[in-house]
């Protein structure tokens, strides 16, 4: 909602208050104000100014050149307008000016002639459409004035961001009366109140249902001269960005900024049998063509209206051109209105055609105020278009609703603001903004809000009134009182935020990415026609084809987080999301949302890390491997007892994603089910992705993760007796898996090994071809006591015997 | 042959003392140390001593050159540590080295406000509850008294899955969600994404809210005035300047947003703050008595309020983060900053 501060002032006084401290008062009552800005501010620089004299171009028949006055200055100046003539006053825009279009006036040579300026159209004003002529002034107006001031555009627009309970103050009148409870100064509005002789006209109106239309008032002017609007009509809808066409539709126009009551003024001889019929179309009614000069395609719903023959404007929403005011109109049928506020915003919406008139039936016009609106748009169209104002009119006013006057409690009031207040204090707030109230007993007041506040319903919406005038910055602060309980924490939370801060801790990084894809992701990763990821939620209405199905996997999009750090030459990349992914169910229903962990390694394995000191190796599949133990452990699901809740496992085959290499593959088994999986990205799914280098990701289901019951911390006494070292190289051939020698050892049972762990693995020139040496320290340990060279030796022989024997092995010399 | 190894030696440490770079030190191995060198010499003569001294002068001789190898290596670390530093007393180490870092990641900047705010509640005893991203029509705008055709639907602009399933435009659906299952007293915060199909610069299609809620016997307004402003602060670590200001929410009435002084300019007026001084952090208010109506709490016994905030606006504002689509891209370089 937009209005200018002289406009405000013209139904309120609004005494010493400064523009800015108006729009803070206007803020804190809830009328937020987006912006005080001046008028035509590019129209500063320019001035009035008075043709002295006017000759003919020497060189162009076209062009005249001009002596001109600009206050002591006397300029000459090249202008082409054919209304330059001798004691004009126009619009000067002097060398240095910008103008509105941008453009920078110099001065110049006019063939051959030097023109120290420019003297302008409207247009060049931006104030109209007209480029006739130059702007004509009055001729009693001093030259060398601002022309800003002298338009009276020396002005302040105030934007209102309303909200959408404050249809009220869509109108520069609502506006002033909420200031007039600030300033406690009357409202002095152009027509405060109106009635209507009742019917004594030679047209009749009819509703069909007077649930779509709950009242519906018109009138007739005849006689009218359709021409552009006087400049003070015009000035008022520039200064808030309105087009100005004529001063029929001008006056309309400035009425509902005026009253917030939409009024449309039909060509009264267009309209057939001097009838008008407010219906649905019927179903022969398929399209009509609004003033804008656009077809549109009807649908049942949408409310007409109509005359004898055929529908003549979309209601509440726009003028049909077939009963356009056009400059040979003379009669007008002057309509003022209230619709059903759904109907019209739902037109509106299937239009696609929001309008200022829309926007205020979709929140609702105060129905008493019809007829106040149509007398005063009569009232100017009389005296600024010269018609004659028929007396009497139409007044269907048949969807009555009942005088919502209601009780307010002091006591209630009080307890739900935390502040103490009485009959009093209620009473004169209330009335300051024209809400009337007298006292009904001890605790209660009867209130009777004023028909313009539709949103005054229920008791609470007088509580907000008095929360909003009393000023919520009066309101104290407290803190409640509550009785004192634990907050449950949701264990998943808790998991979650472990995991991140334990995967923050080994380099990674987290990423959030949206969670609606393209679905050209799963093609990219080669997902199956019949894989459950192709079955994906789409969005009815997305913004993009980037972002219109909600994924089903996190690693794309981690993929595509890689590849724009490489294009930002940051190739050490380790990032990982904890986020849902989401899978249809039937129709109008919500999909299953899960929680999945995703992590993507790729580049160099200490990532920006000092060369100095770390090495440049890039990362591996047994890094992603690592990384998972690590949290795993964490997580007290792995290595923190006997049995593992989860294992890593070499997949079959069909197991392996078809973005997965399979060589370097392994899956998560848990007892509840498959975990996940981390594997080496296939090279040619990663160049789909552009990226050229070596990527290695893992996947879990987090959820699943969550619901496995973590190993309990338990207390084991710490040895009191030495550990004994032994460390065995042994040759064996390179099929023989690390894995599988460590489990011999494990489950050999033998006394006293305590821990055994793989301390390198060899394979090269001076070893024999197929063969591999790997070394494995042994550390034994008895609880009991102190272990000596014959207790280690018997167990060692053994466990040397088993490997040798078991992978056909050897011990390596030296 | 026994004084020979001791004088070598002892000739061999002098020498090393007096050494002061690194040419000198490489003269000094070559005489003493090198293939050639002296050591070498005094361990062939070890061949012409008798059989019985042999093993003894060996360890001796060997003793001998192990300790001036040792002190030689010594002193090239004290020359390779930088001669300016020669007089202190640490020299082997130059400790204007960086520090040997292991890289560690971090979180997200959203998560990082997200789980800051979440802590400020938890730590005034609300609990945590997390809803569907993908709602029902009823949850998201039925349930807070928002009908079809309401005009404050325009206020979100919604992702639709179906004629009744969307992409929730606020975390406020907990709120029934909750008031459905449970009985006052009740003190929840919900966080969670939410989505609006609106994308410029200061609009992102995705984006975190945290609503959060209360309700009791005698709650009133001035209670939400002091949770809030114990929040405020606390979240900007400072005794911020507040207002509270009337607005509209379907679900809740007096309904209020609430601003901070700008913490960009301290409220002199800047471009962050469109020259106001001041910045909206939150949407707030006393639920709405249907809202009650329609989980079946009975508005003359309880009251309460609720609040969402947007966690991106806040880390804009904390961080001063500039550009709102930065938060999805996932850049390292924007990461590693928080």
């Amino acid at each position: 909602m937009k209005f200018t501060l002289s406009w405000l002032k013209e139904y309120v006084d609004t005494g010493d208050l400064s523009p800015e401290a108006l729009a803070e008062h206007l803020t804190m009552l809830g009328l937020e104000v987006e912006g005080v800005t001046e008028v035509f501010p590019e129209l500063k620089p320019l001035k009035t100014a008075k043709v002295l004299s006017v000759e003919p171009h020497p060189n162009a028949d076209s062009l005249h050149l001009c002596e001109v006055a600009v206050g002591e200055e006397i300029l000459s100046i090249v202008c082409g307008a054919p209304n330059v003539r001798k004691d004009l006053v126009t619009a000067i825009a002097l060398p240095g000016t910008i103008m509105p279009d941008g453009m920078k006036i110099k001065p110049s040579k006019v063939r051959g002639v030097k023109s120290n300026g420019m003297l302008c159209s409207e247009r060049e004003l931006g104030l109209s459409d007209s480029h006739t002529g130059i702007m004509e002034l009055p001729d009693d107006l001093a030259h060398g004035l601002p022309l800003r001031s002298a338009l009276g555009l020396d002005d302040l627009q105030i934007e209102v961001d309303l909200t959408p309970n404050r249809p009220d103050c869509a109108s520069v009148i609502g506006v002033a009366r909420e200031v007039a409870g600030i300033t406690r100064t009357p409202l002095t509005p152009p027509v405060s109140k109106a009635v209507l002789e009742p019917d004594t006209c030679e047209f009749t109106v009819d509703i069909e249902d007077s649930e779509q239309c709950g009242r519906y008032a018109a009138r007739l002017i005849k006689g009218v001269t359709v021409a552009p609007s006087p400049w003070w009509i015009r000035k008022r809808l520039l200064s808030i960005g309105l087009r100005p066409i004529n001063n029929v539709v001008d006056i309309t126009n400035l009425v509902m900024m005026e009253y917030g009551q939409p009024l449309h003024a039909f060509d009264y001889d267009t309209l057939a049998g001097r009838q008008i019929l407010v219906r649905f179309p019927k179903s022969s009614e398929k399209t009509f063509t609004t003033l804008d000069g656009v077809e549109r395609t009807l649908e049942q719903d949408m409310l007409m209206i109509c005359d004898a023959a055929q529908p003549v404007a979309v209601a509440g929403v726009m003028g049909g051109l077939n009963s356009e005011v056009t400059e040979t109109t003379t009669n007008i049928l002057l309509e003022s209105a209230c619709f059903n506020a759904i109907s019209i915003r739902r037109t509106a919406r299937r239009l696609n055609l929001p309008s200022e008139a829309s926007y205020r039936f979709e929140r609702g016009v105060d129905p008493d105020g019809c007829i106040t609106a149509m007398e005063r748009a009569a009232s100017l169209l009389s005296e600024v278009a010269g018609g004659t104002v028929v007396p009497g009119g139409v007044d269907r006013y048949g969807g009555i609703r009942p005088l919502n006057s209601q009780t307010l409690r002091i006591s209630r009031t009080s307890a739900l603001l935390g502040i103490d207040l009485d009959y009093d204090k209620i009473a004169d707030l209330l009335q300051s903004i024209g809400i009337r109230c007298v006292e009904k007993d001890k605790d209660t007041l009867w209130v009777n809000p004023p028909s313009f506040r539709i949103d005054i319903e229920r008791e609470v919406d007088l509580v907000e009134e008095v929360a909003r005038l009393i000023g919520y910055d009066n309101i104290p602060t407290s803190l409640p009182t509550v009785s004192l309980s634990y907050p449950e924490q949701d264990p998943q939370r808790r998991l979650r935020s472990q995991t991140a801060d334990l995967l923050t801790s080994i380099g990674f990084f987290e990423a959030i990415n949206y969670s609606f894809v393209t679905e050209k992701h799963l093609s990219l990763m080669q997902l199956a026609e019949n894989d459950l990821r192709r079955k994906q939620v789409a969005l009815l209405n997305p913004l993009s084809e980037e972002q219109s199905v909600m994924r089903t996997m996190l690693l794309p999009a981690l993929l595509e987080n890689v590849k724009r750090n490489i294009n930002f030459q940051k190739n050490n990349v380790k990032l990982f999301e904890l986020g849902k992914v989401f899978s249809p169910q039937g129709e109008n229903e919500q999909p299953i949302e899960k929680e999945r962990l995703t992590g993507i390694l790729s580049g160099r394995r200490d990532g920006d890390a000092s060369s100095l000191y770390f090495s440049d190796e890039n990362v591996d599949i047994l890094d992603a491997k690592g990384g998972l133990e690590e949290l795993l452990e964490n997580l007290r699901l792995q290595g923190c007892s006997a049995t593992d809740l989860v294992e890593f496992r070499i997949p079959e085959e069909e197991e392996v994603e078809p973005y997965s290499d399979a060589a370097q593959c392994l899956l998560l088994d848990s007892k509840k089910g498959a975990l996940g999986q981390l594997a080496r990205l296939q090279p040619e799914v990663a160049k789909l992705f552009g990226i050229k280098q070596e990527l290695f990701f893992f996947d879990l289901d987090f959820e699943l993760l969550c619901s496995l019951q973590a190993i309990p911390k338990n207390f084991s006494s710490l040895p009191v007796f030495p550990a004994v070292k032994r460390d065995i190289a042994l040759l064996v051939p390179v099929e023989v898996k690390a894995g599988d020698l460590l489990e011999t050892v494990r489950s050999s049972k033998e006394k006293f090994i305590e821990h055994c762990e793989i301390f390198d693995v060899y394979q090269g020139k001076s070893l024999e071809k197929g063969t591999k040496s790997v070394a494995i320290s042994l550390t034994y340990r008895s609880p009991t006591k102190t272990l000596t060279e014959k207790n280690v030796n018997k167990s060692h022989t053994k466990i040397i015997q088993k490997l040798t024997s078991q992978f056909n092995g050897s011990l390596r010399e030296g | 042959m026994e004084q020979e190894i001791l004088s070598l030696q002892g000739l061999a440490k002098e020498q090393l003392a007096a050494i002061e770079n690194g040419e000198q030190l490489e003269e000094f191995r070559i005489r003493f140390l090198g293939r050639k060198g002296q050591f070498s010499s005094l361990m062939k003569g070890l061949g012409k001593v008798p059989v019985e001294d042999k093993p003894r002068l060996g360890q001796m001789a060997n003793k001998a050159k192990k300790e001036v190898e040792a002190l030689y290596t010594e002193k090239q670390q004290t020359l390779a540590g930088g001669s300016s530093r020669a007089t202190q007393k640490s020299g082997a180490i130059d400790l204007t080295l960086p520090g040997r870092r292991p890289q560690s990641g971090k979180l997200h900047p959203v998560t990082q406000i997200m789980n800051e705010v979440c802590s400020i509640f938890e730590s005034l005893g609300f609990s945590v509850a997390e809803g569907p991203d993908v709602e029902h029509d009823h949850y998201n705008f039925e349930a807070l008294n928002i009908p079809a055709h309401h005009p404050a639907r325009d206020m979100h602009d919604t992702f639709y899955v179906s004629d009744s399933i969307l992409l929730r435009t606020h975390t406020s659906p907990m709120q029934a969600r909750i008031m459905e299952t449970q009985q006052p007293p009740l003190r929840v915060i919900a966080p969670g994404k939410v989505y609006r199909c609106d994308s410029d610069i200061t609009h992102t299609p995705m984006f975190h809210q945290v609503e959060g809620f209360l309700v009791d016997r005698q709650v009133s307004f001035a209670d939400l005035k002091g949770i809030l402003t114990t929040f405020t602060q606390k979240m900007f670590e400072k005794d911020l300047d507040l207002r509270f200001r009337p607005s509209f929410f379907p679900f809740t009435e007096p309904s209020a947003e609430v601003d901070i002084a700008c913490v960009i300019c301290g409220g002199s007026g800047c471009r962050v703050c469109k020259r106001t001084g001041w910045l909206e952090i939150l949407g707030a208010g006393m639920i709405d008595p249907e809202v009650f109506k329609m989980v079946g709490y009975d508005p003359e016994i309880y009251s309460g309020f609720a609040f969402g905030l947007g966690i991106e606006r806040i880390a804009m504002l904390k961080y001063g983060i500039d550009d709102i689509r930065l938060y999805y891209e996932n850049d390292l370089r924007f990461l590693s900053q928080f």
